[in-house]
């Protein structure tokens, strides 16, 4: 465990002593920000920040790829992964330390955002429901952990972190697409995978203040998956 | 103990390395060698259990790099080749999360990152950012790094590479006062820097090993030339001893320049397949029967340069006879 945190802080730390972290946090306090200035922060609006939660999946879409880009494909670049893997540490506690140090670098950066929630409640009246606001920071922070482990998995593929970002990217978008637009026009048979991986569905129901056990259940495997693949083709390097 | 049995890698079709065994033990500094793309790195990753090999086994301190691989690298300190390092850490921070990889205790880790700093003259630079610091530092940070547990075997890919005159010399120093208790495997491409450092040399060429023992062992016997002096009486007749030296069987090359003495000086080079003979009696015969006055006759002792080529000439004349056979069957 100590390994794992140590790994887990180094990244962390990284993160923030490098311009990408810094821009990454900008752009989603930015994007954040102008949702919540044009949809929120309105006379006459409910006191809710449903719509926040609810367009997250594609405030992070740009965000967290930036930032689990680096984790492996920085390693592979630069040669640093041979000092770390031929330390005694397992590949496992390697991939899994990056990963807690991206998810803690995204759980930082969405802090700021409680700036909002603080506003509604200081101007609101009546003052917002605390529930939904607690279930949609929820849905954040499970966002922001599958997200970290699909850009993870790709970091662990190619030394080019530009491929790792853009393989991140294309593969959240369709993910995305295809469970909103795409379901539509997907054949019969394929509408209940599809709803079975729909993000968008999940976060509107957790920005409702509905936290269902099963939305819990997929963000956490799916990650978990991610995770496990990360782990494996980092072990399949060694073999290659 | 460095115990490496049989060791074979390939990549594809490509056989980087073909059976290699040796074995080391504490006190000695072995220095691998090898053309470029011989398999040097190859073994060296398989040593610290980066690659798994194909074939064979490694041991480092009696625990398998594979089967036991975590406990193996316990007992080894690595500095890969250009020493890769996270740029934006200062040699400090970097040494504080290496000593955390290996589980060091909190109470024993700022004295072991203080020695380490100190051992590798890092005073100055422990708390700038390594973006910042010079190939030559950056090369002691990877080197404090491999030192900080305290490893029974250590494993430097090209310690002295980027390093300026004045810190190979010290390197040189640290590397001989840190094999007192250890096993030091280390390659370079600077022959003369392994002759004077390590006690055992190990070379591998086309993935296999063509020479394993100590400098003193694998030169004995083995000639680099001959100097010759004698008095020069007229271009004549030293044109007639120049005939009657190459007609030595094993002579090679003959190189005759004048000394500022007014004699003549020749270094005299026996071709690969004779430098293990004495040519010393054939080339004093030659002087005697041209009837010249020698000064001095001496044979060279060959250098580690002059062992490497004949090595790799070897291997590509074998190469060259096995190309040439199913030609001659046809």
């Amino acid at each position: 465990m100590t390994v794992i945190l140590a790994i887990a802080r180094r990244e962390l730390s990284s993160l923030f002593r490098i311009p990408v972290g810094w821009i990454a946090i900008a752009l989603y306090l930015f994007l954040a920000g102008i949702v919540f200035a044009y949809l929120i922060f309105n006379p006459g609006q409910p006191a809710t920040l449903r719509p926040l939660f609810a367009i997250s999946a594609w405030l992070l879409l740009p965000v967290a790829p930036a930032i689990s880009m680096r984790l492996v494909s920085e390693e592979l670049r630069s040669g640093t992964i041979e000092p770390l893997m031929t330390a005694p540490v397992s590949d496992g506690a390697v991939i899994f330390g990056k990963y807690l140090g991206a998810i803690a670098f995204l759980a930082l950066m969405l802090i700021p955002t409680v700036l909002h929630a603080a506003l509604l409640w200081w101007f609101a009246d009546p003052a917002p429901d605390m529930g939904p606001i607690l279930a949609g920071y929820l849905s954040l922070f499970l966002l922001a952990m599958l997200y970290s482990a699909v850009g993870l998995w790709m970091s662990t593929l190619t030394p080019n972190q530009t491929l790792a970002f853009l393989g991140t990217l294309f593969f959240l978008l369709v993910l995305l697409l295809a469970t909103t637009i795409g379901f539509e026009y997907a054949p019969s048979w394929l509408r209940p995978v599809l709803a079975h991986a729909a993000i968008q569905t999940r976060l509107v129901d957790f920005a409702k203040g509905i936290i269902d056990t099963s939305h819990i259940v997929f963000f956490l495997s799916a990650s978990t998956l991610f995770v496990t693949l990360s782990v494996f083709t980092l072990e399949s390097r060694r073999w290659r | 103990m460095l115990h490496v049995r049989d060791v074979s890698k390939s990549f594809g079709r490509f056989h980087a390395v073909r059976g290699v065994s040796f074995a080391l033990e504490p006190g000695e500094i072995a220095g691998m060698l090898g053309p470029n793309g011989a398999g040097k790195t190859t073994t060296i990753r398989m040593i610290t259990g980066f690659l798994p090999p194909d074939a064979g086994s490694i041991a480092i301190a009696g625990r398998d790099t594979v089967t036991d691989s975590q406990n193996a690298r316990r007992h080894l300190g690595y500095l890969p080749e250009s020493a890769p390092l996270y740029t934006e850490m200062t040699p400090r921070s970097y040494l504080d999360f290496r000593a955390r990889l290996y589980n060091t205790p909190r109470t024993e880790r700022k004295p072991a990152i203080k020695a380490a700093i100190d051992r590798c003259w890092l005073s100055d630079v422990a708390d700038r950012r390594i973006a910042q610091l010079s190939k030559g530092y950056r090369q002691r940070v990877g080197l404090a790094a491999a030192l900080l547990h305290n490893p029974s075997v250590l494993v430097l890919d090209e310690p002295t590479n980027a390093l300026d005159p004045t810190q190979v010399r010290e390197m040189r120093r640290l590397i001989t006062e840190l094999a007192k208790d250890r096993i030091i495997l280390l390659s370079s491409h600077i022959l003369a820097e392994v002759e004077l450092t390590c006690t055992r040399i190990i070379v591998i060429i086309r993935g296999a090993l063509r020479a394993d023992g100590k400098p003193s062992d694998l030169l004995e016997g083995k000639s680099a030339g001959y100097r010759v002096e004698w008095k020069s009486v007229s271009p004549e007749a030293d044109g007639r001893l120049a005939a009657q030296l190459h007609a030595i069987p094993g002579v090679a090359t003959i190189r005759q320049e004048p000394t500022l003495d007014g004699w003549s000086a020749a270094t005299i080079e026996p071709a690969t397949s004779a430098s293990t003979l004495d040519l010393r009696e054939p080339i004093a015969r030659a002087l005697q029967s041209s009837g010249t006055l020698v000064r001095t006759l001496e044979r060279q002792r060959a250098s580690l340069e002059r062992l490497f080529v004949d090595l790799v000439e070897d291997v590509a004349a074998d190469d060259d006879l096995a190309r040439s056979q199913p030609r001659s069957g046809q």
